[in-house]
């Protein structure tokens, strides 16, 4: 059980964190979710080899990370997630692309390297903004936003049963495990020819069980059609905090001082 | 309070799992409803709050008829506590579960405030609040499950075998809480002792029908529960 319980708990440590009580926590979701969108489309908008131009980008995360008292560590450990991804990405242009791009000392950088170092670098911004956004955010009044923002409602019913059903689905994953290892003697995991059905039954138990935590929640007014209210309005502060990041972004993606 | 005719519900693969009932309940009567597994009972109380959309007949909350347009104020009056807790509770921390229904009908903030903590005390589990319902025992998961439900105040309240899982003390913890709630209540159980201890009246069903409707002590009709197969 401890395991399981870890896992859970793994699982809600942005949510845990989202429930501090700093500036930035206080802000408004919408100027937090803006500032976030212009990181990450500023970002993405460099080219391949812009990567001394992205390096001042990085004022966010860490401004953000020591204001909203977030642990370093453990936001590091969320980005690497997306690492081996973007390494399969950038590998092949350090192998295709050995053309010299500058030279440092007695080393040559070619291309190749140097864009694959752009597509980390871009790759920590993106998912370091987004997870900024969710540790400093609570994740109702997020999709809230994203309601009141009209995103089609489809998109926004998928994020939040994704969220609620990643826990369901352990914990059915967990039960299920356990039998299967009460009932099959020494063995430590699930054996191939016995995969297919395990997913299979798990799959069918998480419908059944979404079904069921939907019914609750369709019980108690949860509506994807009905788009709540904006109950808190935006203050001097959030406007302040917003035009900063904003401005600042905009003027690192047009300013090119080579 | 709640009037029922001719309800029916009639599943897509055609089983019939409420057939033809009709009934009623007063204001501040508590009524149990039992019956063997398959019976209809759960069938019946998601019909009541108009989830299952396989439906004929009528319904009835005060003199508003249950229909498709107007679910969201019926479910301000009614509230289903389900069978598993843990189908309801589904929030981070407990204090948002409870909060969750005031939040979908967009109330302020400082009102989610006060009336989910004043309906934590009345169910003395204020010391829940920031806990994880992964991390609570069924007769705690069962009180905050009532809350999220008691938190909108409604007139009628719905139970779906609320003693399932429960070890003893924790059952005589629900009683005490159930019997202080004032409002109307539909308990759905198979724990006939428990319908003995808490309502008036009891409705029967069997196979979708409703085999009888009176006095509590028709639990003591060894013919009738034979028959309902319990």
């Amino acid at each position: 059980m401890s395991a399981h319980n870890a896992r859970v708990h793994e699982l809600r440590a942005l949510d845990t964190l989202s429930a501090g009580q700093t500036a930035i926590h206080r802000l408004h979701p919408l100027a937090k979710l803006i500032c976030t969108m212009t990181i990450v489309i500023c970002t993405v908008s460099f080219g391949p080899y812009d990567f001394i131009r992205l390096v001042p980008y990085l004022f966010y995360p860490f401004i953000m990370m020591s204001i909203a008292e977030l642990p370093y560590r453990l936001l590091l450990s969320r980005v690497l997630i997306a690492l081996p991804f973007c390494l399969f990405a950038g590998i092949s242009n350090v192998i295709f692309n050995r053309s010299i791009a500058l030279t440092i000392g007695s080393m040559n950088i070619s291309f190749g390297v140097l864009s694959l170092f752009t597509i980390l670098l871009k790759m920590y911004l993106c998912v370091m903004a987004a997870l900024l956004l969710v540790a400093t955010t609570p994740f109702t009044e997020l999709t809230t936003q994203l309601r009141w923002m009209r995103i089609p409602y489809i998109f926004v019913m998928v994020f939040e049963m994704t969220y609620r059903y990643i826990a369901v689905l352990l914990e059915e994953a967990y039960s299920m495990t356990t039998a299967y290892r009460l009932r099959s003697g020494s063995k430590k995991a699930i054996e191939m020819r016995h995969m297919g059905s395990f997913v299979g039954q798990m799959l069918l138990r998480g419908f059944d069980r979404a079904e069921r935590v939907y019914t609750a929640m369709a019980c108690r007014g949860y509506s994807l059609k009905h788009i709540p209210f904006a109950k808190r309005k935006m203050t001097g502060v959030d406007f302040a905090f917003l035009s900063a990041v904003f401005i600042s972004c905009v003027l690192i993606r047009v300013i090119n001082l080579r | 309070m709640l009037i029922v005719n001719d309800l029916t519900v009639v599943y897509q693969d055609g089983t019939c799992a409420v057939d033809n009932v009709r009934f009623s309940i007063s204001t501040n009567e508590n009524v149990a409803l039992i019956g063997a597994n398959g019976a209809g009972k759960t069938s019946l109380l998601l019909a009541l709050v108009g989830v299952l959309e396989e439906k004929s007949g009528e319904i009835l909350i005060g003199d508003t008829i249950v229909e498709n347009n107007n679910l969201r104020d019926i479910r301000t009056k009614i509230g289903m506590v389900f069978q598993n807790p843990d189908d309801q509770l589904f929030m981070p921390r407990i204090y948002d579960d409870i909060a969750f229904g005031l939040r979908n009908y967009d109330f302020d903030e400082p009102d989610v405030e006060q009336q989910v903590n004043y309906t934590m005390s009345r169910l003395g589990i204020e010391h829940l609040a920031q806990r994880s319902p992964l991390k609570l025992s069924g007769g705690e998961k069962r009180l905050a499950a009532i809350a999220t439900v008691l938190v909108m105040s409604p007139d009628l309240l719905l139970f779906d075998e609320p003693t399932a899982h429960l070890d003893p003390r924790a059952r005589r913890n629900l009683i005490a809480t159930l019997t202080e709630l004032p409002q109307s209540k539909l308990i759905a159980t198979h724990d006939l002792s428990f319908a003995e201890e808490l309502c008036s009246r009891v409705l029967i069903m069997h196979e979708g029908k409703l085999l009888a409707d009176g006095d509590i002590s028709l639990l003591n009709d060894a013919t009738i529960l034979d028959t309902a197969g319990l």
